[in-house]
């Protein structure tokens, strides 16, 4: 999609960039909060693009764990109704896992019966993606397709060739975003792109390696033949895997205040019996086990066949915030061995 | 968006775990990958501990009891009003008429204050919070065998164990993080012995699941030592060189042969050796104890059988050993180092020892009574027959969390005059002269105590709600008014002075604790923490080997089942929070009685019928759940719900050495409710 040439930034000049880009918009960007990479409003902070990807995925700022939908007021029996307009955002360092996931959830939430405060969010967001150089030790974006290297979605993108940044722009508002800051820019170089091209060859080489995940055929064989029951037995049932995951983007919707209040909108999960069970009790997917099973049928049966992409994207959080040290790969591995 | 490190509320794990904030109102939780405990996880409850802070229900400004009603008041009334009441009743009836209840969900440096104002400004030592209700045998047990009541290891050094015993400890639902710990131990090759009546996870995952039947632990923890003691697996070096009194215990628990422990407790003899051995063997083991341990009628026996166990196998002062009696709330262990207890200050020193006396007399520029005061259920004896008059409750809700409801209800409306500072209306609230509405943990600055004196701190996310103010400032408002001085501008400054007059708490302060806290003690500036105690030896010199004798409890035939209570993985404690926390309250939205599968048949109940469960005094009406996880004969009932409150049920049977509630066996009969 690039349709300027690319262009070359400094590291030294990345930050004068984003000040200068600070003045219209919310840069959010990782950042060090108590020694650890979060994403988080920029305030002038050292960045912290060369840590592994914050365990907390920046889909959040699109699909929060907890927004209000409106508010409402009632007045002399009558209701009125306000709503805040989303604010104008620049994500700075998402990674490829992360944009794939943001690909997945506009098909979801953008397509047929659109939804408005997820879109509207969308639109009011300049996505600075960052291809990934140094993958993260659980990384395996690369069984699924979505990285080291971003191929789309993104507004602009940053690979860092060792001298600075290569960048490289996916959308209108990217191209204006550099021509409105030309100054922090030079052209860059076939070396640069070179570099470019080696580097992530070499990541991908690294994250391949490791053979931490199966392909998704291997997956889909493995649910059937897992013995969910074991599962259950060890699941600690935090339910982290899937409120942690930036694919998954169940929620439920509640009134919180009488008469005046709020419609808020939280983030839900699957691994709760009380996500499926109806108002009599009865309970399509009674155990923890079955609800696992569902868990990795939506993301590679589900998904896939409603929006032609999978609803993995590699990103390993699920593995890192295990509360029971599930060895998620593991246990599918053995299964079909 | 800003993320704020902070420490979760709910149990005593004390994980770090970012908020996260977006103008002005904290809209989610994550966990914190560089924190020692959390290590990047959370149970459930973590994961959502952000869901409540923003409640409507929130308590917004303080209220005043008019006639029947509580009314809209401001602080000035509200505060002036409660220090006269309290002056009133001390100049009527003296200092001893008056209490004040701290709570473990509040800071280090709110229990301090409230200590601070219950000595210095009130004159009495009627302080005391909801350790009494948890851990109060292991301050008594612990204290007297080993000199100190608090896990003796941090939560990482179980990774290290070869075998770990957990008892009495539904790990996997209360302490999720120390469960993840010791499952980790045992994926690395620990042998995990588990002794509870109930089928748990953490029991269902046991190598070896021992299931003794309520009240008989002292029999089989005898029974496991004097096996331990005859195979030759005793530590002999450890027990001549560091400990006392092993003779006097070794003739004592002859008697528990593996026939007599199978009498009393059911427990086969071949499992009791089982566990025996993989225990006595072990290089390394470690004991994991909680409620089910404590809450007795001989609680602190229980604790001194296991601490027997540990002594006598030598497992004390070493990277995967110890004795590890898990916390219930985030800052019970701070509140008892902050001296919320009737008979010492902070830091444990004595209430009756003149010099400690002298000291804090000095340090708060005041006269300090001597004699020790009420502990938490004598003060609601005493309320009922008007010996105390006035108590103020901070954060706790003993309506719902005290045994024997009725009597606690009768003790608050006897008072003249009750204060109780929350976040939400509770069952107690609705039955004070004065509410203060209060920070909650995401609203305040502070630290609290982790289950393994891990000292850490809690930072401000957001302001509170309303006109809600930090309880520091309550309590040091309150001690203005009633002559002490009390002209701190924060937490930091209320924790310089606890580091000043608290030895073990001597080297804490903001900014040394960083990410990870220090555990205590840290007696100075310098000092890098202490993760294992007793190291070299005790702080009572040698250890002390107490012999316990297991304690026969009559059986009534009229009420044949037994009921224990507890909490599930979902709710915490009496639902104050968690029932206001959206996934939470509808994954478990109504109390129901566990019965097992064949109790149920002969009773004629199917799962989602009613039934009323009986004591002696009283009944409650209740949905059954049918299942497999208690035992025949043996009812369980969480204590969080109102619609049901688990402890109308429970009697005042209290252990005579430290005051604790039986609330973990209370004989009930059950029929349908048709």
């Amino acid at each position: 999609m690039t349709s300027t040439p690319a262009l070359f930034l400094d590291h030294e000049s990345l930050v004068p960039l984003i000040e200068e880009l600070s003045k219209t918009l919310e840069v959010v960007a990782p950042v060090y909060a108590e020694g650890e990479p979060v994403f988080a409003t920029w305030k002038g902070e050292a960045l912290a693009l060369d840590a592994d990807n914050p365990l907390n995925s920046p889909v959040e700022f699109f699909l929060p764990q907890k927004e209000v939908l409106f508010k409402y007021v009632q007045y002399s029996g009558r209701y009125t109704f306000s709503e805040e307009p989303p604010k104008s955002r620049l994500i700075l360092g998402m990674r490829p896992c992360d944009l794939q996931a943001i690909k997945v959830l506009d098909e979801i939430f953008g397509t047929e019966l659109s939804d408005h405060p997820y879109t509207s969010k969308r639109k009011s967001t300049i996505i600075v993606a960052m291809n990934c150089t140094s993958p993260g030790k659980g990384c395996f974006c690369a069984s699924m397709g979505s990285g080291p290297a971003a191929k789309e979605g993104y507004d602009l993108l940053l690979t860092d060739v060792g001298s600075g940044y290569l960048v490289e722009s996916g959308s209108p508002a990217g191209m204006f975003v550099l021509r409105a800051n030309s100054r922090h820019f030079e052209e860059a170089s076939p070396e640069h792109l070179k570099e470019k091209e080696r580097r992530l060859a070499l990541a991908e080489e690294e994250i391949v390696k490791r053979r931490l995940a199966l392909t998704p055929e291997q997956i889909r064989e493995a649910i059937d033949e897992t013995d969910w029951e074991e599962v259950e037995r060890r699941c600690l049932r935090c339910g982290g895997c899937s409120l942690v995951c930036p694919v998954c983007h169940c929620f439920s919707v509640m009134d919180r205040g009488v008469p005046d209040g709020e419609r808020l909108r939280c983030r839900d999960t699957c691994t709760l019996a009380g996500f499926s069970r109806m108002t009599s009790g009865a309970n399509p997917r009674a155990s923890l086990g079955e609800r696992l099973r569902h868990w990795y049928l939506d993301k590679f049966v589900y998904i896939p066949e409603k929006t032609g992409m999978l609803g993995c994207v590699g990103c390993g959080r699920c593995s890192r915030v295990c509360l029971s040290d599930v060895d998620r790969w593991s246990i599918l591995r053995e299964a079909i061995e | 968006m800003e993320k704020i490190h902070t420490t979760c509320v709910y149990c005593g794990c004390g994980c770090g775990l970012y908020l996260h904030v977006e103008d002005g109102q904290v809209v989610g939780a994550s966990p914190s990958p560089a924190h020692p405990v959390a290590r990047g996880r959370l149970c459930v409850k973590g994961w959502l501990a952000h869901d409540f802070v923003h409640h409507p229900d929130r308590l917004k400004t303080p209220q005043i009891k008019r006639g029947e009603r509580q009314v809209r008041a401001s602080w000035e009334d509200a505060l002036s009003l409660t220090a006269e009441r309290l002056n009133e009743i001390k100049e009527e009836s003296g200092p001893d008429a008056l209490a004040v209840l701290t709570s473990a969900k509040g800071t280090n440096e709110e229990n301090y204050l409230l200590m601070k104002l219950a000595r210095a400004a009130l004159k009495t030592n009627n302080v005391d919070h909801v350790a009494r209700l948890c851990h109060a045998p292991s301050v008594a047990g612990l204290g007297a065998s080993l000199g100190s009541g608090a896990m003796t290891n941090s939560i990482k050094s179980l990774l290290s164990a070869d075998a770990i015993l957990v008892t009495g400890s539904n790990t996997t639902e209360q302490h999720p993080l120390v469960a993840a710990h010791i499952l980790e131990a045992q994926s690395r090759g620990a042998t995990l012995i588990v002794a509870d009546p109930r089928k748990t996870q953490i029991a269902q995952l046991a190598d070896i699941h021992l299931e003794p039947c309520l009240g008989s632990d002292v029999a089989w923890t005898n029974g496991i030592l004097n096996l331990i003691i005859e195979r030759g697996l005793a530590d002999e070096d450890f027990i001549r060189d560091r400990t006392e009194g092993f003779s006097v215990l070794r003739e004592s628990i002859l008697k528990y042969t593996p026939e007599v422990v199978e009498r009393i407790s059911g427990i086969s003899p071949e499992d009791l050796e089982k566990a025996a051995v993989a225990f006595g063997e072990a290089p390394r083991a470690a004991v994991v104890y909680a409620m089910g341990t404590t809450q007795h009628s001989n609680g602190t026996d229980n604790v001194l059988a296991l601490a027997n166990l540990i002594l006598a196998t030598g497992n004390v002062g070493r990277e995967g050993t110890g004795i590890c009696p898990l916390r219930g709330h985030q800052n019970v262990q701070g509140a008892c180092d902050m001296g919320a207890l009737p008979t010492v200050y902070s830091g444990y020193q004595k209430v009756e020892d003149p010099g400690a006396r002298e000291k804090m007399a000095t340090a708060w520029v005041t006269d300090l009574p001597s004699t020790p005061g009420l502990t938490a259920v004598e003060m609601m004896e005493a309320a009922e027959v008007g010996r105390i008059r006035g108590i103020y409750i901070s954060g706790e809700n003993p309506m719902m969390s005290y045994p024997d409801r009725d009597q606690v209800k009768r003790a608050l409306e006897s008072l003249e005059f009750l204060a109780v500072a929350e976040i939400f209306p509770t069952e107690t609230t609705a039955l004070a002269d004065v509410v203060f509405p209060v920070a909650s943990f995401a609203e305040k600055d502070g630290t609290f105590t982790s289950t393994e004196r891990r000292v850490q701190r809690v930072r401000q996310a957001v302001t509170p709600p309303g006109e809600a103010r930090s309880e520091w400032e309550v309590a040091a408002d309150l001690m203005k008014r009633l002559g002490i001085e009390a002209d701190y501008t924060s937490p930091k400054e209320v924790m310089a002075e606890i580091a000043r007059l608290t030895p073990p708490y001597g080297g804490i302060s903001y900014q040394r604790l960083g990410i990870s806290g220090l555990h205590w003690p840290c007696p100075d500036p310098d000092h890098p923490g202490t993760d294992i105690l007793h190291r070299e030896s005790f702080p009572i010199g040698r250890a002390k080997f107490f012999p316990v004798e297991h304690l026969e409890l009559e059986v009534d035939p009229e009420y044949p089942f037994l009921l224990t209570t507890g909490r599930s993985l979902f709710h915490f404690h009496t639902g104050t929070m968690t029932r206001r926390v959206h996934l939470l309250d509808r994954e478990i939205p109504r109390p129901a009685v566990d019965i097992n599968p064949e109790d149920a048949a002969a009773l004629g109940v199917r799962r989602g019928q009613r039934v009323l469960v009986e004591s002696r005094e009283h009944s409650l009406e209740i949905e059954v759940d049918v299942t497999g996880v208690v035992p025949k004969g043996t009812v369980f009932i969480p204590f969080h719900f109102n619609e049901a409150p688990a402890n109308l049920l429970t009697v005042q049977n209290l252990d005579p050495k430290s005051k604790i509630p039986d609330f973990k066996r209370t004989s009930v009969r059950i029929r349908r409710a048709d």
